[in-house]
């Protein structure tokens, strides 16, 4: 039975038809089209609230587009790993709001529209990949992400903006085909496009090619979410592109690696056919080298975006050791960092944008002193901080807690080791920055003259500032949120 | 203690009280600093009724619980107010309002108060959930809170050695904390998420290697806040840079509650019988021990005031590990009442050595001459302390090395008194001569002070808890054995210890 079918399928079409109208609501006036897709975002958000209510009430459940069933039609599955569009929804709602004053002040009138319509693409993108059950769409929702977030970098046409654009291209185009090519050796095998049917027709395929198959989707998928050494891409593309979209990119796109990542264990535990423990221990120091090495180059950067960029490196770090200890402690705490790593670096980003918007500099050595200015918007951008370097009780701390457990449960004490002392060198960088903000003298004293933020930027980064606390301190919602998921996804391990 | 534990919001409104105090600081200031002045010492006088009650009822054999917050789904914040606690509570809340009431003359003329003000309540209200956590990841969450938030007041000068202080400060308290964080992951993993009782939660099945581990991670990582050398490095310079009344309480709890973390983790998460069959113990004595004298004579070369007086509270905090490091009963209950007497005692010489610097202008032991004469009660303070440091009797300190001679006596460590009168011998090197200066040397006048060389004592706001402490150190000493007592108290934990 599928409850409430049209609800799923609503969920792209709705903001899809909505971006692609966008262009033509803006065409007289661009401030229309920021109204327009607020609306539209607001739409998806209450369809994405009811869809997960629903998911956290009967579990998993899809839709056949058209009636097709599958393995024969397009197949919508939502499973506890896809309420992951409720926080997709949040911050694309967050970062409307926040673009009507930023877009303003950042691009061409005439671009406006074309931004927004772009946002909600990428949007949409992400959603659809969060929610497919089906791996050709699987891609096709990632190219329309990966295409508008190439674009959306650039949007802001600063001369280094086309640069980093394209160098994101060309990471992302060439990880793109890894992972179509992947997806080809699996049809080959299978005969089939479904990942529930895949999943059932693996057993018994050849070793060799699913070997490569499984190689090249973590490769494509490590490529995506950044992980040390394959970040090169991430910190001109994050740091250039304007603030809303980098809180997007940061904290959500990244994350597609993740879910894909999700996506590829739920079809390679399923199966049973393909063993994972090399790739594992593959990720796990992969998660650690980019926990170290992030944290390593934050601290040397100056520019406060930067920093948040290789910071996100370091968080991605932490996700992805969290997956490849494939520890029930270890694979929660990393499915809801997924959520609150999100939030937690959108507050940072946003925050961020607002200074830069406020006083037009970018780096901690001009911005030093604006603490004072902006008391809001600072000591949402430290609540920020602290949660993301994981000290209780804030959202951070949750997920660096059961990794950590994870780690011990799955009889790898080192990589807790590492992952606490990882966490160490974050917070010195992050010190640096509040340092800044606080303590130290202004370099200009023009800076304390400067006003605080307006509303629309404000508000968006309050409220994401409180749910960094309230991640943390109700930290049990999501972790008891996503366990039977995860239950389910190591089952075939002997319960993990 | 097997007794059953009351339900009750009190530990809660022990915490909440000084929390309501942070935030209230900002608008209460838009009326006037007077009334926020009046609301915080109205808040933390509560706070500290309530802890002096608390601790009253528990001496009289209750205990209190309170289930805040469900934090994953098998773990919850969870407050318990035991004998080892309700102690602890007592004397953060009772020193903390003293040093908020010097603070208004300290800061009078200082910058950003609101800020100031702010973080000194949230530090209590954190160090007051530290002293009530019932569970390992309560007291991780209080104790790394409280160890970051007050950042800001070690920074609160914002002049380049104070920058330097909070670097220092933060870097080790930062790896202290991830040791910590890094142990109770384990012991978490190796026994659940118990309710800190009675015992111990740990047991020999999960291997040696497991259990060394977890233990030589909570010694470093609270080593680090008790600043048991040679992880001390952040104290001397933390305490001359932060403002004074922030200094007493940073001495006199907050490197308290590094040796607190150490009896709760040894006594409730080993539990005395794992450690003696681990046999571990006998290192920390030394690493104890040697930090007494070797923390003593550094303090006897320093000149600067706060910095020989930093140095004395590394070497009298290492007196209370190394009591707890004996494993018996009457070392421990030494150990548990030298926290309440050394937290009034050290309380008292930083309040002294912040009046100095406001009235006289004076940093260095060396200027001190004569100022007997020109701040008599001042220096009556000083000196009480002082003789309470190196445990003249009656005083408190006394009480609590005359716990620990016994203890080391009772537990067959007699050589260990060398080091216990060894460090009381140090600490009258390097304390004494300060009183000498201030009533036996005449003092040096300085180019504005030579109209006169008197009158110079503080307001009453500052004399009057540098008057309370001074009295506590007294009291404590004096009536040492009446019931309600520290005595008592730290008696019950010991039982409880050590069944």
């Amino acid at each position: 039975m599928t409850p409430w079918p049209p609800l799923l399928a609503l969920l792209i079409v709705v903001p899809l038809t909505g971006a692609v109208i966008t262009p033509v609501v803006g065409r007289t006036r661009a401030v229309r089209s920021a109204d327009w897709s607020l609306g539209v975002m607001l739409a998806t958000s209450v369809i994405a609230l009811v869809l997960v209510v629903q998911v956290a009430r009967v579990g998993p459940f899809s839709y056949v587009v058209g009636g097709w069933v599958a393995p024969y039609g397009i197949e919508l599955r939502f499973d506890e790993f896809g309420a992951v569009i409720a926080v997709i929804c949040l911050l694309g709602t967050l970062a409307m709001v926040f673009s009507r004053r930023y877009a303003a002040q950042a691009m061409a009138e005439q671009r406006i529209p074309y931004y927004y319509a772009l946002l909600l693409l990428n949007l949409t993108g992400m959603i659809g990949f969060a929610v497919t059950g089906d791996l050709f769409n699987l891609f096709v929702f990632m190219e329309i992400l990966s295409l508008s977030g190439y674009a959306l970098v650039a949007v802001s046409g600063e001369k280094i903006a086309e640069m980093a654009a394209f160098k994101y291209l060309v990471m992302g185009a060439i990880s793109s085909l890894v992972i179509l090519l992947a997806i080809g050796i699996l049809y080959a095998l299978t005969g089939s496009l479904n990942m529930a049917d895949v999943t059932g027709r693996l057993a018994g395929a050849p070793a060799a090619p699913l070997a490569v198959a499984f190689g090249a989707l973590t490769l494509g998928f490590m490529v995506k979410a950044a992980a040390f050494p394959l970040h090169i891409w991430l910190p001109d593309a994050h740091a250039i592109a304007p603030s809303p979209v980098s809180a997007i990119l940061s904290g959500l796109v990244v994350k597609v690696g993740i879910i894909g990542m999700l996506r590829v264990y739920q079809i390679a535990y399923g199966s049973g056919a393909v063993d994972m423990r090399a790739l594992n221990h593959v990720l796990m120091w992969l998660g650690a080298l980019s926990i170290v090495m992030g944290a390593f180059f934050a601290v040397f950067q100056d520019d406060i975006k930067m920093m948040l960029a290789y910071s996100t490196i370091s968080n991605i770090g932490y996700i992805i050791m969290g997956l490849g200890l494939a520890s029930s402690y270890g694979m929660i705490g990393a499915s809801v960092h997924v959520f609150n790593h999100a939030i937690i670096k959108a507050t940072l980003f946003l925050g961020a944008g607002a200074l830069i918007f406020q006083t037009g500099k970018r780096t901690l050595t001009d911005l030093a002193g604006v603490g004072h200015a902006m008391p809001w918007t600072v000591a949402a951008i430290s609540v920020g901080a602290i949660s993301i370097v994981g000290i209780p009780p804030t959202a951070g701390f949750v997920c660096k807690w059961y990794i950590a457990l994870g780690a011990v449960q799955a009889g790898h004490p080192f990589f807790a080791f590492a992952l606490v002392f990882g966490a160490l060198f974050i917070f010195i960088y992050y010190i640096r920055m509040v340092n800044a903000f606080y303590f130290r003298q202004p370099r200009d004293p023009a800076i304390l003259e400067v006003t605080e933020a307006p509303a629309s930027m404000l508000v968006p980064v309050l409220i994401l500032a409180s749910l960094c606390l309230i991640m943390g301190v109700m930290g049990s919602l999501p972790l008891s949120f996503i366990e039977p998921a995860v239950q389910r996804l190591l089952l075939p391990l002997g319960g993990g | 203690m097997e007794t059953e534990a009351t339900r009750s919001l009190l530990p809660l409104a022990a915490f909440l009280l000084p929390l309501a105090g942070a935030v209230l600081t900002l608008p209460l200031r838009k009326i006037s600093a007077r009334v926020r002045d009046i609301t915080l010492l109205a808040l933390t006088a509560l706070c500290a009724s309530v802890a002096v009650w608390l601790a009253a009822h528990v001496a009289g054999g209750e205990v209190y619980e309170t289930y805040l917050l469900q934090l994953t789904p098998d773990i919850w914040m969870y407050l318990r107010v035991d004998a080892l606690g309700a102690l602890f509570g007592a004397t953060v809340a009772v020193l903390w309002m003293l040093a908020l009431v010097y603070s208004w003359g300290y800061m009078a003329e200082g910058h950003r108060l609101g800020r100031y003000y702010s973080f000194f309540m949230l530090s209590l209200a954190w160090t007051m959930g530290v002293a009530y956590s019932g569970n390992l990841l309560t007291f991780l969450i209080f104790y790394e809170l409280f160890s970051i938030l007050t950042y800001p007041l070690v920074v609160h000068e914002q002049t380049p050695e104070a920058m330097a202080a909070g670097t220092k400060y933060i870097i080790y308290i930062l790896v202290g904390g991830s040791l910590v964080l890094l142990a109770i992951v384990l012991t978490y993993f190796a026994a659940g998420d118990q309710t800190l009782t009675t015992g111990g939660i740990l047991s020999a099945d999960i291997g040696q290697q497991r259990l060394f581990a977890i233990f030589w991670c909570y010694i470093a990582g609270f080593g680090v806040k008790a600043a048991l050398v040679p992880l001390h490095g952040w104290v001397p310079d933390a305490h001359p840079a932060a403002p004074a009344p922030f200094s007493a309480v940073l001495s006199g709890v907050m490197v308290a509650a590094g040796s607190f973390g150490i009896m709760r983790v040894l006594f409730q998460v080993f539990g005395v019988e794992l450690l003696r069959e681990m046999g571990v113990m006998s290192m920390v004595t030394i690493l104890a021990g040697f930090t007494v004298l070797f923390a003593a004579v550094l303090a006897v070369n320093q000149d600067n005031l706060k910095r020989r007086l930093a140095y004395s509270t590394i070497s009298q905090m290492a007196y209370v590990v190394l009591g707890v490091s004996l494993l018996g009963s009457d070392s421990t209950i030494g150990a548990i009442i030298h926290v309440t007497n050394h937290a009034f005692m050290k309380g008292g010489l930083f309040l002294c050595a912040g009046l100095f610097i406001r009235r006289l202008g004076v940093h260095r032991v060396s200027q001190l001459d004569g100022a007997a004469k020109r701040m008599p009660v001042t220096a009556a303070g000083f000196a009480i302390a002082a003789l309470g440091m190196i445990g003249t009797p009656p005083l408190s300190g006394f009480v609590s090395k005359w716990y620990l001679g016994l203890g080391m006596l009772e537990t067959g460590n007699p050589l260990l008194l060398v080091v216990l009168l060894g460090g009381a011998l140090l600490a009258a090197i390097y304390l004494l001569p300060i009183v000498y200066r201030m009533y036996f040397r005449e003092p040096v006048l300085t180019a504005d002070d030579k109209v006169t060389t008197e009158g110079r004592e503080a307001p009453a706001s500052m004399l009057v808890p540098l008057v309370i402490v001074t009295l506590l150190t007294i009291a404590l000493g004096l009536g040492a054995s009446l019931p309600g007592m520290p005595v008592s108290l730290a008696r019950m934990a010991a039982e409880t210890f050590f069944h």
